[in-house]
């Protein structure tokens, strides 16, 4: 059974919130949780949650170790372990993810990178897991 | 030993049951100390210099929150203890602080629990609570990255004690005077029907702030006026202040 526990779809409250009247031009970088409701143009990279909400355009390479999209984002997206992609997003670019949802709806034009166990365990300097 | 300064505005009659009520519950508890009132011919920083020299290692503060912000500029270089005492429950900053109004506060400033809080800095000027600039056309620089606001009526805030949003009484976002930061805060103006406005918050050590329109300025605590462009940083632990145990950090 899937479970529908992605941490950057519940985000209450985060470090860093980029509201709806905000444009941001730069690299957004932050080790907690990211919300962006706003228009970002650069880079977005945190070693935590980020969620993109509906009305959030962004035109950025965005790195995550889990995400949330639901907006517009016009980049590749690389996120370490869930990424979930909603109706409501559009996204243009490639993604890279450990586990994906995408919702029926989405707009998805780009390529699709699953990570495996190798790559994670590589990253985490650990053995991968092998089945009998 | 304790200096009371008692802001200007409570020569005001209507003041003088709670100041009565306020000096007892001080000889009770055995922390009575000089007690000057502002007036015309007296002002803050003559009377915390003469206090200094005195031998004052607490300066505590009967008013509000104006009263409050007007002696962190006095203080904040200085190596003595700020105390407040609120003469309403209107008061943020005591909020913020757990410090209760009126002959409460005197069971606080007797419990002395002193803590280092940060203030934020607008070039050479103090502030404790918040920078404001309302204009649309500002611009904040970050260290790697430009923010400006997008259509009108933002109200730009930099702040440090707490960010309550508009209509409600607490926050959401646990904002922390001790963190080493500073937070961003960018609002829409507050419209009638309209508490719920989202807000834009960036925790930030040291921001650029600038002003296409020549007529801006950037309001500090509510007090004084500066002209921007700006230079906005965090002063760490800058501050010793007696807080209370209910205090929101």
């Amino acid at each position: 059974m899937f479970k529908d526990d992605n941490p950057a779809k519940e985000i209450k409250v985060a470090e860093t919130i980029i509201g709806p009247s905000v444009k941001v031009e730069g690299d957004l970088n932050s080790d907690h949780d990211i919300i962006v409701d706003g228009e970002v143009i650069g880079n977005i990279k945190t070693k935590n949650n980020l969620r993109i909400g509906k009305g959030a355009r962004v035109k950025a390479e965005v790195v995550a170790k889990n995400a949330y999209v639901a907006g517009q984002v016009n980049g590749n997206i690389t996120v370490k372990e869930k990424l979930q992609v909603t109706a409501e997003a559009q996204i243009k670019g490639n993604i890279t993810a450990s586990l994906l949802v995408v919702e029926m709806g989405a707009k998805l034009n780009g390529q699709c990178k699953m990570l495996d166990e190798v790559t994670l365990a590589n990253e985490k300097n650990l053995p991968p897991k092998t089945t009998k | 030993m304790y200096l009371y300064i008692y802001d200007n505005f409570l020569t005001d009659k209507k003041y003088q049951s709670s100041l009565y009520r306020i000096e007892n519950r001080l000889v009770d508890l055995g922390i009575k100390g000089r007690v000057v009132r502002l007036n015309i011919l007296k002002n803050m920083a003559e009377v915390v210099e003469d206090g200094i020299r005195q031998g004052v290692k607490t300066v505590v503060v009967v008013g509000n929150d104006l009263s409050f912000s007007k002696i962190i500029n006095i203080i904040a270089d200085k190596n003595v203890t700020l105390g407040i005492i609120p003469v309403d429950n209107k008061s943020k900053i005591a909020k913020i602080l757990g410090i209760p109004p009126l002959d409460a506060a005197c069971e606080i400033l007797a419990q002395r629990i002193v803590k280092k809080i940060d203030l934020g800095m607008v070039g050479n000027y103090y502030f404790i609570d918040s920078a404001t600039i309302t204009n649309e056309e500002t611009t904040v620089k970050l260290k790697d990255y430009n923010i400006s606001p997008i259509g009108k009526n933002n109200i730009v805030s930099f702040n440090n004690l707490g960010i309550f949003t508009p209509g409600k009484a607490t926050s959401d976002y646990k904002s922390d005077p001790t963190d080493e930061k500073l937070e961003l805060v960018i609002s829409a103006e507050i419209k009638k029907f309209d508490k719920n406005s989202p807000l834009t918050i960036i925790p930030f050590e040291k921001i650029k702030v600038s002003c296409a329109e020549p007529g801006a300025f950037i309001v500090v605590d509510q007090v004084t006026k500066l002209k921007p462009p700006a230079t906005i940083t965090v002063a760490p632990g800058k501050l010793q202040t007696i807080v209370g145990s209910k205090r929101l950090f």
